[in-house]
């Protein structure tokens, strides 16, 4: 290396090289502290093995780091790649003329016509109501359009629990539901829950602490298995989760529920 | 002067080269199982779902590139799949990739409709074999299992006071809280449907999807992982990545059971 220098060196001191304005002996002059600097890092070798040990740490992680980004992220795309060809359209024109291609397609056409019209009748032209148990919003149609909509409190998830481990879940049940009956000025008879919740004891079966009037509203539209669709007094809560089950809503939108849905009209619930 | 010995590479130079070697080795072979591994899965379903498998003629190839029939062959098996679950009592789904739609149905009553922002699928779903797509999808497809960032019922418990004195009534439902819904359906047939909520705005949100697909990732990689080690094609699951606005993508992960059932019209 010393030899190179001295060569080199000797090589710049040249005629041409002694001009006032001589950019390579400035490199080199330069470059001289550099030099002095490897050598006396590389005369350390503790610093060195220090330092290889790092650059080795780092290289190792990055190239890690990288395959398992390759891995787990270029791999699947790279599956993708194989996994499908476009179907090449030929449309047969000598095909398209053949009896039996033109029967095979009216055969499909039949089957679609007869499905159409199997799906189109689930819906009814009948009155229903949905209920958005996520959104706490209701939708009533008639023949097919929609006709009212609004807000409506529906189930909260809240699982009450005894220390004797009783439990009750208040959640609104989901799916396809009708109206079982109909009711002015419904009473509510408390149940088990009710009395739980504020921590009273539970009275006998028909106890008159169970009968509260006018929490239900004007209307009550039962759907089945002790649910219903009623009125409120907690009409502040309505948009949000909070009833232990039934569906509440205000007294204009329960109005015209109550007059527009029929027993047996659907409930749909999701 | 350097030495015979310096020139001679030491054990522990010759132990890493070995082992990086190994280590791409193992990355190489990694990947091209991976690669087969669709083509794995296409052979599987033509052999469920082929023509040949429903006693048709052979003459019949040609009139599977023809557009027409392929057409009409996707619009029956749709409305084949949709009236089956319609027969049920259940919330299913209807994804229509054609008119980027996502519709959750009753009976075959639309309960709510949601527009796709994008979406994304698998090659084999959508530049795969159109006949034997359509004769795989004219059957409902079922939730076997949901990984998901919300809960699908948010159940609260709630302590019963003892008397009166304990009784405290219900606070007003803090309605501000808004999660990030990022949740991926797994169906019995191994397609999984990915479902992200398309706003970003937060920080925190970008991260919780971030983390949420890397650990999904993760999972799938670890399982496959697992098979190439005793040299079998690691199992690949056709998808279907769908942004939704958040309040969509909630309404449909709580709405639809556990086992539901899907309908993909591609």
């Amino acid at each position: 290396m010393e030899n190179d220098s001295i060569v080199n060196s000797g090589s710049q001191a040249g005629p041409e090289n002694s001009l006032p304005d001589n950019g390579s002996g400035d490199s080199h002059n330069l470059l001289q502290p550099i030099d002095s600097f490897r050598k006396k890092l590389l005369s350390n070798r503790k610093l060195v093995f220090i330092l290889k040990t790092i650059l080795i740490t780092i290289a190792t992680i990055g190239l890690t780091i990288s395959s398992i980004l390759f891995i787990l992220y270029f791999v699947p795309v790279l599956a993708e790649i194989t996994s499908g060809h476009k179907t090449v359209i030929t449309n047969d024109k000598e095909l398209a003329q053949s009896a039996a291609y033109k029967k095979q397609l009216s055969l499909i056409t039949k089957d679609i016509q007869r499905f159409s019209r199997k799906y189109n009748a689930y819906t009814s032209g009948q009155s229903y109501i949905v209920i958005n148990t996520t959104d706490n919003r209701f939708f009533l149609y008639r023949n097919k359009q929609l006709i009212r909509e609004g807000f409506c409190s529906s189930g909260s998830y809240t699982m009450l629990q005894t220390e004797g481990n009783k439990k009750w879940i208040f959640k609104t049940p989901k799916g396809k539901y009708w109206i079982h009956g109909k009711t002015t000025n419904p009473v509510w008879k408390k149940p088990d829950w009710a009395f739980v919740e504020e921590g009273l004891p539970i009275p006998p079966k028909d106890d008159f602490s169970r009968y509260e009037y006018g929490v239900l509203g004007d209307y009550a539209l039962a759907i089945g298995d002790g649910y219903m669709i009623h009125g409120t007094i907690y009409k502040r809560f309505l948009g949000m989760p909070v009833t232990h089950g039934c569906v509440r809503l205000n007294d204009e939108d329960l109005e015209v529920i109550y007059n527009t849905l029929n027993i047996g009209s659907k409930v749909y619930i999701f | 002067m350097e030495t015979e010995n310096d020139n001679k590479p030491s054990a522990r130079k010759i132990a890493l080269l070995i082992l990086i070697i190994i280590f791409s080795s193992f990355i190489l072979y990694y990947t091209v199982m991976s690669m087969l591994a669709p083509l794995h899965t296409l052979a599987e379903i033509k052999k469920e779902f082929s023509p040949e498998q429903s006693g048709k003629k052979k003459d019949d190839n040609r009139i599977l590139t023809d557009s027409a029939y392929l057409k009409l062959i996707k619009e029956r098996a749709h409305l084949q799949s949709g009236i089956i679950m319609a027969e049920t009592d259940s919330i299913y789904l209807i994804i229509n990739l054609a008119d980027s739609s996502m519709n959750l149905e009753i009976s075959g009553v639309v309960v709510h409709k949601s527009k796709m922002n994008s979406f994304k699928a698998s090659r084999i779903l959508t530049n795969g074999n159109e006949n034997i797509i359509s004769s795989m999808l004219s059957t409902p497809l079922t939730i076997s299992s949901a990984i998901s960032t919300i809960k699908k019922e948010p159940v609260m418990i709630k302590m019963a006071p003892r008397d009166t004195s304990e009784y405290k009534p219900d606070m007003m439902p803090d309605t501000s809280i808004t999660e990030p819904v990022n949740y991926i359906l797994v169906m019995t047939n191994g397609i999984r449907i990915y479902v992200y909520q398309e706003e970003e705005d937060k920080r925190s949100e970008r991260m919780t999807l971030f983390k949420f697909d890397l650990n999904d990732r993760l999972t799938q990689t670890w399982k496959a992982l697992k098979r190439v080690a005793v040299f079998k094609v690691p199992e690949y699951h056709p998808y279907l990545k769908i942004k939704l606005p958040r309040s969509d993508a909630k309404i449909i992960y709580r709405a639809i059971p556990k086992n539901g059932q899907i309908s993909l019209f591609i």
